[in-house]
């Protein structure tokens, strides 16, 4: 049983073609480490604003000096009226723009308080949140200066951002990101590894080198991609991981086995598609439409809370909200325990679901291929046999022919030779 | 002239017919392109997450605490479902996502303050969501900074001897005045869908040219009409034809998603008619080209579906909807230069969303352009490299 179970995983995982590695292995960790890459500068920074200064003065100046001091903001234009910001607002060469009114240091030496318009674009949400916050942060601090130096705020709030302290985009989004993609890459592989047997109309060899057994066909078909899946995600997920808070060994196991858990629930969902669908690219097509904005679903981005009952309901079903839950959770440390396991059970349950009816569906399948295929190879011998036969018929008759032609000649030939005598 | 209009329009109706009768086509090219546009955005149908739930952790147990409590209630974006008085039930509840942030007031504030020291208020939120960590912030930093600012008035007023208004104005005597334009109510959805919706367009159309086969002559998976004399007309014919029935087809889908989807999910629709038209032409024949090379690399007609869904998150990435370009590594930068999308998102916004007239639009619409006409000769010449190749593995 051993031999048959390794003999298949070489005959499925070896000697196979390229696509079969890109998409399993290649792929999910070649973008996932680019998605991790493409956070690495980790903070917004130098988001680039216009500033119109209306008023020359030294407040003006000042305020200018502490806005191009700024890391997360970049004075990229100093604008001669409104209009020149507007349009490099609506091109997008902007985030916003600043407004230093005109006579704003007399009025505010006047106690005037004259209002500094601020114009952001709100289409870009997260990078418009950040730049006003800053030049709000900016421009009040140089205010407080005028007046008050010596005076501070009675009351100072901390932003603490629990396990992401400095608000490291690698741990927002470039975590969520690379098990958003081996969610999607655990549903693929276990797709096109299920499906191109009956593709390439290969079943029969594949049960031959799984000694005739479906069920180790079916483990050799599924464990080693489990194994090689989970291990990836893993090592992946511990150099996006590296920017943050270490992770204790309890923490490690705890969020390891929530990506187990998610890898087999996502291996069997994909089975479970071909099984219902019966081809490669009906069931790639599930897949996509299911895992590809799976991300969006999954609660990491946009709170599942928000999200309408029905969307919140079709999100429960999705192995990544879980193991997003399982993350989350552990981020918070030994507190998230409990509520990680949970998510994991949650998940456990989901693995066992899909894999019963993929194993139901695909034996049914596998039945009905290999008789199909013994139908076709019993055929296409037959269909052989006709052909061998009108070729053997057609070489006869061209021997005779030629023989028939042959004899022709020899006979004239002679019939020359006479004539000549 | 006449003749060739008459060869042209007789591909593109035969590849057109294509897309509603070959199963894997009408998948990609009709339901897909249809089904995304309402699926994805429904997650944000709400637009905003508001009633965050979130504790208070009241240390201080004053009326200046109670009050501070009461105003952060009071918030749009927040609830406060809890008031603890132990940081660690604040962490089991956030741990538990029964919360998603708390604020800690500080035993002692008001006698602090009103002693004339100053003191620390800590808001801590969870670390894994990006979102709530802003709106969080956001409500309880304004609710502390409330408070501090009503204290800082009364200080100046005692300790400069001003009347309040005055002394309102010491504190801040530059307010600023922030308007937020395009987006004033910050919905999530029209911050992400509009660029998701040109990333379903473009991702549709490749696969869907890819499944297709491109320009391909004699394709395998046509059985029939393989050797028909429309599947395998001259190669310029075939290319054009072809690009003529997807620029048609998406055509379409562009006139959908501006009338219809923006309608249903209410984005709004700044976008004038010459700018529009302009992307419509530039951004679907810069697409098409670059489907029509892809096309030429693979062997199987599924390949291209399962390698390009792994691509679209880092597609949608690289266009500068969410990351600002200069933070991205340079030879990324210069990967994405290669994708229609890094350039057609920003038009596609600046045009639609923002209401770029032609002049603005003309600098984002440039590169698009160049990058038909290299797509458009590289697709020339590796159509015509294929039709002399004899590749009998695949089924295209």
């Amino acid at each position: 049983m051993f031999i048959d179970f390794f003999r298949a995983i070489r005959k499925i995982y070896i000697s196979h073609n390229i696509v079969l590695w890109l998409v399993l292995l290649i792929l999910p960790v070649v973008t996932s480490v680019f998605m991790v890459n493409f956070f690495s500068a980790e903070i917004i920074q130098h988001v680039p604003i216009g500033l119109l200064k209306q008023d020359r003065s030294q407040l003006a100046d000042k305020v200018e000096m502490a806005l191009r001091a700024d890391p997360v903001l970049e004075v990229a234009v100093e604008c001669n009226d409104r209009s020149e910001c507007e349009h490099a607002v609506i091109r997008g060469d902007l985030q916003a723009f600043v407004v230093l009114p005109f006579d704003m240091e007399r009025r505010a030496l006047r106690l005037e308080t004259p209002v500094i318009p601020v114009y952001s674009s709100g289409q870009n949400y997260l990078t418009n949140t950040f730049a006003v916050k800053e030049i709000r942060s900016v421009i009040s601090s140089i205010g407080a200066d005028l007046f008050t130096k010596q005076m501070d705020d009675p009351i100072h709030v901390e932003l603490k951002s629990v396990s992401n302290n400095s608000g490291n985009y690698q741990g927002f989004l470039g975590l969520g990101l690379v098990t958003a993609i081996f969610h999607l890459a655990g549903i693929l592989a276990a797709v096109y590894l299920f499906s191109f047997p009956f593709r390439d109309h290969r079943v029969r060899e594949f049960l031959k080198a799984a000694g005739g057994s479906r069920v180790v066909l079916g483990a050799a078909t599924v464990l080693p991609l489990v194994v090689i899946q989970w291990l990836s995600m893993v090592a992946v997920y511990a150099y996006a991981r590296r920017a943050l808070t270490p992770m204790t060994f309890d923490e490690f196991v705890v969020v390891s086995a929530g990506q187990l858990a998610m890898i087999l629930a996502c291996s069997g969902a994909g089975a479970a598609f071909v099984g219902i669908t019966g081809n490669m690219r009906m069931s790639s097509s599930v897949a996509g439409v299911i895992a590809g904005p799976a991300f969006a679903f999954a609660g990491q981005t946009f709170p599942v809370m928000a999200m309408p009952l029905v969307v919140r309901g079709f999100a429960f079903l999705l192995p990544l909200t879980h193991v997003l839950k399982v993350q989350s959770a552990m981020l918070l440390g030994s507190v998230g325990k409990a509520h990680a396991w949970e998510s994991i059970v949650v998940l456990l349950f989901m693995a066992l679901f899909w894999h019963l009816l993929a194993s139901k569906l695909l034996m049914l399948r596998w039945k009905v291929a290999e008789e199909k295929e013994a139908d076709w190879e019993a055929r296409e011998k037959l269909h052989l046999k006709d052909k061998l036969k009108n070729i053997a018929g057609t070489v006869y008759s061209d021997l005779s022919i030629r023989k028939a032609v042959a004899s022709e000649i020899a006979k004239r030939k002679l019939h020359k030779g006479g004539a000549n005598d | 002239m006449i003749d060739l209009f008459k060869r042209l329009f007789k591909v593109a109706f035969a590849e057109w017919k294509l897309f509603y009768t070959d199963p894997a086509a009408v998948l990609l090219l009709v339901v897909a392109g249809v089904l995304y546009a309402f699926y994805y955005p429904t997650p944000y149908m709400k637009q905003t997450a508001t009633d965050v739930p979130v504790a208070v952790v009241d240390l201080d147990h004053t009326v200046m605490s109670r009050e501070l409590t009461q105003m952060s209630a009071a918030a749009q974006q927040i609830d406060v479902r809890y008031v603890f008085s132990d940081v660690r039930e604040a962490e089991e509840a956030m741990a538990n996502e029964k919360i998603y942030g708390f604020m800690v007031i500080p035993q002692d504030m008001e006698k602090t303050l009103r002693n004339g020291g100053k003191t620390n208020v800590n808001v801590f939120t969870h670390g894994a969501y990006v979102m709530l960590h802003g709106n969080i912030g956001t409500a309880f930093t304004t609710c502390a900074l409330t408070v501090g600012a009503t204290t800082k008035v009364k200080r100046i007023a005692l300790g400069k001897k001003v009347p309040a208004a005055k002394a309102i104005a010491m504190r801040d005597p530059i307010p600023i005045s922030v308007q937020t334009m395009y987006n004033n109510t910050g919905s999530y959805s029209n911050y992400v869908v509009p660029s998701v919706l040109v990333l379903i367009l473009q991702q549709t159309l490749v696969i869907g040219i890819c499944i297709l086969g491109g320009a391909r002559a004699h394709r395998k998976f046509r059985k029939l009409q393989r050797d028909s004399s429309v599947e395998n007309e001259l190669m310029p014919y075939r290319y054009f034809g072809r690009s003529l029935a997807y620029f048609l087809h998406y055509c379409s889908f562009i006139l959908f998603y501006h009338f219809v989807v923006y309608n249903v999910f209410e984005f709004p629709r700044r976008g004038e008619i010459l700018p529009m038209v302009a992307f419509a032409i530039v951004f679907l024949f810069s697409v098409i080209n670059f489907g029509m090379v892809l096309s030429q690399v693979f062997l199987r007609r599924e390949t291209s579906m399962q390698l390009f869904l792994y691509m679209s998150i880092p597609i949608l990435f690289l266009s500068n909807f969410s990351w600002p370009t200069e933070l991205i590594p340079a030879w990324m930068k210069g990967f994405s230069c290669l994708l229609p999308s890094t350039f057609a998102i920003p038009a596609w916004l600046a045009i639609e969303q923002r209401g770029a007239d032609i002049y603005d639009a003309a600098s984002l619409l440039l590169p698009l352009a160049m990058q038909a006409v290299f797509y458009l000769l590289l697709g020339l010449v590796l159509t015509n490299l294929r039709d002399g190749s004899k590749l009998k593995t695949g089924d295209m």
